[in-house]
């Protein structure tokens, strides 16, 4: 120890006595109280005994009020080198579900996936994600997954299963069959072959729950493989879908959304803009987005084909009953000779497919927008292999049924038949998560890892590889199906060594094989395009169409839902299911989709005054001896005689308590409706309706349909713009121009608007809008520009309403789920929205045009909701955000209704335990899942879970900023533009959402609002001065009018549905 | 002899022949007696609305707010429009006390007491609302400015809602005081007849030592004179203040400056009709008919006919405005509110508030009881209605079409407002029984000039010549 001797001043060093006596005396005031022996006894003074009196009152109430639950914190006993609490830590994988994909980047915090992104390095996703993606983390922690292997729906080891299997298998003389979904994973196909070759005989057979096999042999007659090619969107100028919703359910709709929504991204200075035809018959999100858009019967839907093919090889001029129908085919035929086109359908039609190959054919679609060189392996499953297989069960041949990734006795279109061959099986196995409505009647059911658990591999493309990595070891005692098949075939090692060897196998080194697996993806550096020779037999197949007889009367159309899709494990996830259906923002359950003639007929007439009614007429739908009761959703671009039910729906018990049915909720199963023709299974039937006198609540998000005419959104068509490509900035002008200046100022015309330029008006409207639309001082608006103010656009022409931001945003900021009643009494908590409008005649499907609309926070600048809070609760910060403080919010909801843009949303009821009273969580029965111990697992540490009776909403991600910010502070430079993203923009496939910071002149908002996009720009009810930080671009359709807003063209609008 | 006359024009303010001994005992003796039937009656339903009104308050502050049927869109529905219905309700009280005490005018001592007991009361319940209404009521506090240690935080004053807070507070406060004040010295007779020991205390320490000297008039007469003055700009004020809650947003129907006049006439014209539907059913249980007389009915009916006319021409000119402003929104709401689907309440308040009141230009129909008792209860649901319309049908459909939604109430907020009625018929039944219904001494104050008998008295002078009479005067006290 050293010696040194350290002073405080001169008088320690010196030590008078001044000082010695002030260090005796450091405390020189006595205690406050007297605590002498005679303390009880003397008299105590009245002072000291409020003071005594004062002070235990309130120990005792602290003491009392205060309980504070003791909560447990394990430290790590010895900490893993690369988990650093708080951090979080990101890991390139790979989303498979069936043959669909995205690449993903997944964020674990503290050793656990809470959150799935895009991963930007994947040439086919390009970092978008769809609803689904963003909701698989969910998945992972679904109450409802298998805990352990089941064998006779008992518990049972792995080694028990094992041994019966195998004995099953070498003993068995009927043959082995795995049945699977499209698998894409190389290696997992590697390991199937390896199965088959030691048990010769046995049989892997594809299919998948909506089938595309009507394609696959199309193509195999047509080019001589039995595969799907590469489409092209981004390269087509026309674009012809008939039926097909490649935006929202269709083979890979996040590839294609991203690459539709690249071909439509107009501006000023390129207005250059694809143009999309839909001819269909239900309404989907796809048609929601076409520039021209017909209806068809779906009996009808091969003839369209034919017109098309027609009138593209022979100019015929169409003659279907409807005039628009012609006109879009006429039309869409000119537009395809052009060049750059692109026609697809969702038909499984074999024949129907062969004509469109034919057209793809004749309009050089093939090596332009269709690349034959490389396939997409999204979808391989053969429907007449399936309808084989459930033969050769039913005639006994079949020893062994391995299940994977599939669910027949839900999707088979002849669940009964499936189920009695079943019976007849003597060794069954599903591999599903959960106890579903096929792990029911098996023997054994060995649930399979979720992906987030498990090694594995994608080839979506051919020659394009990526790898998926898992996020968390096993939660439960779940193996691999892969493991399965190697422990039966008596592999050694185990899948994941397997894995491992197969990829060091192909990258050749370790740092060749980290790299990969870091970036997770392994693609050839660019695709080349090129062509097939067509060979198929156009006049057989336009021959087996034209037989197809045109039905009269209703006809039934089963669809997938974009959130729920085919239905499986996401049948059970409370965000999808909660999650607004693009087209009729109805959520929880499945019904009759039907348009507004229709319904009128069925006395369901859609008005403005019972729009508001979440009671909705019930119809029994018979078809094919199939009879259901389903309550009528009136959807305006429906064909009138329609009935549209989407998958996914009627789930047993056992799939999961937000997935269960009965007669009271959780829909009914639309798969019944599906036959088989013999060739391929058929997604249509005709169909009869009957009134039933009964009514059925569904909890629907958005009751309006028209936006009135109001300039809330702007439309144009693209001729328009290119005329005028100024108009939106005119418009603009003469509605707020006035106020851009104070009438003295200098410089101020009389009326002088007419005689400025659109450059002028713009920057008024920028700044002096700002500065003089009010009366009262501006200080926000430093002129320094200096710092950080957020700003977010989004572009209504990329949005094509999907969805994906929405369960993006309640990922990462623990938005609660409510419950189908709280839905249906609009208490909906999600921070961002999607406004769905329609315009047109609400009796004429074809007129109608649809606009998706984002609506979040619009962080106002000058914000109606900030000055109404009582106690200061929400607030501006200097950065532009309006920001709420939860635990100063006392729940007025002043703010709320003084919100133009009705954008926050209150916790309504305690519906995630976050708050103090004992038990009055809310449950409903299906939601309640959400708040076991092991969903929470999902929630995201970083952002308050909100307790019940505080106001909330669209934060813009501020702990993503604030984590932006620290990173950018820590390596000393300021934030670079694109640096942090907001939720809804990273899920975001069509990049329709621009977020950065406005006074950053580099940055991608600045340049949007202020060069390349400022004719678009515009700000919703910017005439009540909220100086909105949410900006809109004007949507731009590539078509002959605009409906909205047109007293002529626009029922909605005039009847106010 | 001091004489004090009145016209014979002036319809008397007591009717039958009253001594100041017969006033003391037609007004205390029913607090002295064991109340009537229909007492018993009323009060235990009351007690029941008001124990059920504290079930689902708790229901609604155990489980959540979610339990009502507000939601994203009308954030504020029957809370807030039985709010603004009762603190108009509570206007009355102290117009009656205040605003006519300092214009002078005698027909007020009649119904003076009953107003202001029903203004304190309808403030209380009131005050439920806006506190019940808050999603973290035990965070309430916050809306105070006190000083703390969180920074220290204040409330927000540009926030209209913490103005509100003042507002009534303060309305409260002083009514409470106006009203308690005035019952002093009925207190002090109460206590001076008391036969029973508890009367005598109990009476006793609530008449603070009354004992009717010149000074205790005078400082009484002072104290009365300021708190009038002060009450008075608190009569417009409160609903002033009420009505920026909605003037100062951005709502179209809410963002309007015709609020303050237009509430503060609705008020008092509600106030007057809850005034006349109690009074009318005091009277009659009591039997104090000779109090509180025809002339009392038709004055307050004049008062309403003219109040519900200012109403009525303020609805007008809403729709003028919403038309001339050239603001779509503006029209849409109103659009909305006529056409939409809540059409039903906006006629409702229509028939209730502007063409029925105007049945009160007929004399006969002012004068007549029943007719003034349903059009009483027909003018306050109209008042509810009123401000069910302005705010339901304003948030329903306002700017973004995709948000607009529709709201019906569950049973905790019906129930809620039903136990405010429990609250407010329990203090006024209690009221009834322990409380002079009618000031006493303000009673006896304008008895021997606008009473029935004496005012009889002077039929006598009426009949003497001018001269006779003068010289009478001249001698009278030699």
């Amino acid at each position: 120890m050293s010696q040194k001797q350290y002073w405080k001043g001169l008088d320690e060093l010196n030590n008078t006595d001044a000082h010695k006596e002030v260090v005796e005396n450091e405390f020189r005031e006595s205690l406050p109280f007297d605590v002498s022996d005679s303390l009880l006894g003397s008299t105590a003074p009245r002072r000291d005994f409020l003071k005594y009196l004062g002070f235990s009152t309130a120990a005792a109430i602290l003491a009392a009020s205060c309980e504070m639950p003791v909560r447990r914190a394990i430290p790590y006993a010895i900490k893993p080198e690369d988990i650093v609490p708080g951090v979080p830590n990101y890991y390139a994988s790979t989303f498979t579900d069936g043959g669909d994909y995205c690449a993903v980047i997944i964020k674990t915090r503290d050793g656990r996936p809470i959150k799935l992104e895009g991963n930007p390095k994947s040439s086919i996703t390009k970092g978008g994600t769809s609803a689904r993606v963003q909701a698989s983390v969910l998945n992972l922690y679904d109450k409802a997954r298998l805990r352990q292997p089941q064998a006779d729906g008992k518990e049972a080891s792995f080694d028990a299963i094992d041994r019966q299997i195998k004995e099953a298998l070498t003993a068995n003389a009927r043959p082995a069959y795995i049945l699977t979904s499209s698998i894409l994973s190389p290696s997992t196909k590697e390991v199937i072959a390896q199965f088959l070759a030691k048990y010769p005989g046995s049989k892997h057979v594809v299919a998948d729950p909506v089938s595309y096999s009507g394609m696959l042999m199309a193509n195999e007659a047509s080019y001589g493989k039995r595969a799907l090619p590469s489409y092209h969107f981004e390269k087509a100028e026309t674009i012809v879908s008939l039926g097909a919703d490649f935006l929202g359910t269709w083979l890979s709709p996040i590839e294609f959304a991203k690459q539709y929504s690249s071909g439509r991204r107009i501006s000023a200075q390129n207005l250059k803009m694809s143009k999309h035809y839909q001819v269909e018959s239900v309404h989907s999100l796809t048609g929601a987005n076409a520039d021209h858009r017909a209806t068809c019967r779906p009996s009808e839907s091969g003839a369209v084909a034919v017109a098309l093919y027609n009138a593209v090889v022979n100019g015929t001029v169409p003659s279907f009953g409807s005039k628009k129908l012609n006109e879009v085919i006429t039309k869409a035929a000119a537009d395809l000779k052009k060049g750059n086109g692109l026609v697809v359908s969702g038909s499984n039609d074999v024949s129907v497919q062969t004509v469109v190959n034919a057209i793809n054919d004749k309009i050089g679609a093939n090596g332009t927008t269709i690349n034959w060189g490389v396939a997409s392996n999204y979808k391989q499953g053969i429907d007449a292999d399936m309808v084989a297989l459930v033969e050769a069960m039913n005639a006994g041949q079949v020893g062994t049924l391995i299940i994977h990734g599939l669910n027949p006795v839900y999707e088979y279109h002849d669940s009964k038949k499936f189920v009695d061959g079943l019976a007849k099986v003597p060794v069954t196995v599903s591999t599903a998560d959960r106890m579903d409505e096929t792990a029911q009647k098996v023997k054994f059911v060995i649930p399979d890892h979720h992906f987030l658990e498990n090694w594995g591999d994608a080839e979506p493309k051919t020659g394009f590889f990526s790898l998926q990595q898992p996020g968390i070891a096993p939660l439960f005692k779940t193996r691999a199906f892969q493991d399965n098949l190697m422990t039966w075939a008596g592999a050694t090692g185990t899948y994941a060594d397997f894995w491992k060897q197969y990829w060091m196998g192909k990258l050749g080194s370790q740092a060749n094989f980290d790299q990969t697996l870091q970036e997770g993806i392994l693609e050839p550096a660019a695709e080349t395009i090129s062509g097939a020779a067509f060979s198929g037999n156009v006049s057989d197949a336009i021959a087996k169409v034209s037989a197809n007889k045109v039905a009269t009367g209703m006809e039934v159309v089963v669809y997938q839902k974009v959130a729920i899709g085919h239905g499986g494990a996401w049948s059970n996830n409370p965000w999808l299911l909660e999650m607004p259906d693009p087209i009729t923002k109805a959520t929880w359950d499945n019904y009759a989709a039907v348009s507004p003639l229709r319904a009128k007929e069925l006395h369901a007439e859609l008005n403005g005054q019972n729009e508001v009614d979440a009671k909705k007429h019930v119809i029994k739908v018979k078809a094919g001896g199939v009879e259901m009761e389903l309550p009528i959703v009136v959807v305006p671009g429906m064909h009138n005689d329609v009935v549209a039910v989407a998958l996914g729906f009627g789930r047993d018990a056992k799939v999961g308590r937000a997935a269960a049915s009965d007669a009271t909720k959780g829909g009914k199963n639309a798969y019944p409706f599906t036959s088989f023709n013999g060739q391929t299974v058929m997604y249509t039937a005709p169909a009869t309706v009957e009134e039933t006198g009964k009514l059925y609540d569904i909890a629907i998000t958005q009751t309006h349909h028209s936006y009135e005419g109001r300039p809330v959104v702007h439309e144009f068509t693209a001729e328009e713009f290119a005329k005028n490509p100024n108009a939106l900035i005119e418009e603009r002008f003469e509605e707020i121009g006035k106020f851009t200046a104070l009438p003295w100022s200098e410089g101020k015309k009389e009326e002088g608007h007419k005689e400025e330029n659109a450059g002028e008006m713009a920057e008024k409207m920028d700044e002096g809008f700002r500065e003089n639309g009010t009366m009262f001082p501006n200080y926000d608006n430093e002129p320094s520009h200096q710092g950080i103010h957020w700003g977010m656009s989004f572009d209504l022409n990329s949005c094509i309403g999907c969805g994906a931001c929405v369960v993006g945003c309640q990922a990462e900021n623990n938005i609660s789920v409510v419950g189908k009643e709280h839905v249906a009494k609009a208490h909906e908590m999600h921070w961002i929205r999607i406004d769905r409008y329609f315009s047109g005649m609400p009796e004429d499907p074809d007129s109608i045009q649809t606009v998706f609309q984002p609506m979040t926070c619009q962080h106002c600048d000058n914000a109606p909701c900030e000055n109404v809070c009582p106690v200061s609760a929400t607030n501006h910060s200097s950065e532009g955000l309006n920001q709420m403080a939860y635990n100063r919010c006392i729940g007025t909801k002043y703010c709320a209704n003084n919100c133009p843009y009705k954008v926050r949303h209150f916790n309504w009821m305690d519906w995630n335990g976050a708050d103090c009273f004992d038990d009055n969580l809310y449950e409903d029965g299906r939601r309640d899942d959400m708040n076991d111990d092991l969903t929470r697992m999902v929630l995201n540490p970083d952002v308050t879970v909100r307790s019940r009776g505080v106001m909330e909403k669209c934060s813009f991600c501020v702990q993503r900023l604030q984590d932006g910010k620290l990173n950018a502070k820590k390596a000393g430079r300021p934030l670079i533009d694109g640096e942090v993203k907001t939720a809804c923009q990273q899920a975001c496939p069509t990049d329709a959402i621009t977020f950065g910071n406005y006074y950053d002149k580099e940055s991608a908002i600045y340049k949007l609002r202020q060069k390349d996009q400022k004719e678009r720009l515009f700000y919703v009810l910017e005439q009540i001065h909220t100086l909105p930080n949410v900006s809109y671009l004007a949507k731009v359709r590539n078509t002959d009018e605009i409906v909205a807003g047109n007293e002529k063209l626009d029922g909605m609008m005039n009847e106010h549905i | 002899m001091h004489l004090k006359y009145e016209s014979f024009v002036r319809e008397p303010l007591v009717d039958g022949d009253k001594t100041y001994r017969q006033v003391t005992e037609d007004i205390v003796s029913p607090i002295e007696k064991k109340p009537g039937r229909m007492w018993y009656i009323g009060f235990f339903f009351s007690i029941c609305l008001l124990c059920f009104g504290v079930f689902s308050v708790f229901w609604e502050v155990y489980f959540g707010i979610g339990v009502w049927g507000i939601n994203r869109t009308i954030g504020w529905g029957w809370d807030i429009t039985n709010f603004v219905w009762w603190v108009g309700i509570g206007h009355a009280g102290t117009l009656i006390s205040a605003i006519l005490l300092l214009f002078r005018q005698g027909w007020r001592t009649g119904v003076n007491r009953a107003a202001e007991a029903m203004t304190i009361f309808a403030v209380m319940c009131a005050g439920q609302f806006p506190i019940f209404h808050m999603g973290r009521v035990w965070d309430g506090f916050f809306v105070l400015p006190y000083p703390n240690t969180r920074g220290p935080l204040w409330p927000n004053f540009n926030s209209a809602l913490l103005w509100d807070v003042f507002a009534i507070s303060t309305y409260f406060t002083v009514s409470l005081l106006f009203w308690y004040s005035g019952l002093i010295p009925d207190f002090a007779t109460i206590r001076d007849r008391a036969k029973t020991k508890l009367r005598k205390r109990l009476y006793g320490l609530a008449s603070f030592g009354w004992t009717g000297t010149a000074k205790n008039w005078q400082r009484h007469e002072a104290l009365s004179l300021v708190l009038a003055g002060v009450s008075t700009p608190l009569v417009l004020s409160v609903h002033t203040i009420v009505s920026f809650d909605f003037a100062t947003s951005v709502i179209p129907g809410w963002h309007t400056t015709i609020f303050p006049p237009y509430f503060v006439a609705g008020a008092i014209f509600s106030g007057f009709a809850m005034v006349q539907t109690l009074l009318i059913l005091v009277r009659k249980i009591l039997h104090l008919e000779e109090y509180v007389t025809l002339g009392h009915i038709e004055a307050m009916n004049k008062v309403i006919v003219l109040t519900g006319s200012i109403v009525g021409v303020a609805y007008l000119t809403e729709l003028f405005m919403a038309w001339y402003s050239g603001v779509q929104y503006e029209q849409a709401a109103f659009q909305w509110r006529i056409m939409g689907p809540y059409w039903w309440s906006y006629w409702a308040m229509m028939t209730c508030n502007v063409v029925s009141p105007q049945f009160f230009w007929i004399k006969k129909l002012r004068r007549n009881v029943p007719f003034t008792f349903i059009m009483s209860i027909v003018v306050n649901i109209g008042m509810w209605f009123e401000r069910f319309v302005i705010i339901v049908t304003s948030l329903y459909r306002d700017y973004i079409p995709g948000s607009w939604a529709y709201y019906s109430p569950t049973w905790p907020e019906v129930g809620f407002y039903l136990g405010t009625f429990g609250l407010f018929f329990t203090c006024f039944f209690l009221f009834a029984k322990y409380f002079p219904v009618i000031a006493i001494a303000e009673i006896k104050f304008v008895l021997k000039t606008s009473g029935e008998n004496y005012k009889k008295k002077m039929e006598v002078i009426e009949t003497k010549s001018t001269e006779e009479f003068v010289h009478e005067q001249m001698h009278a006290h030699h």
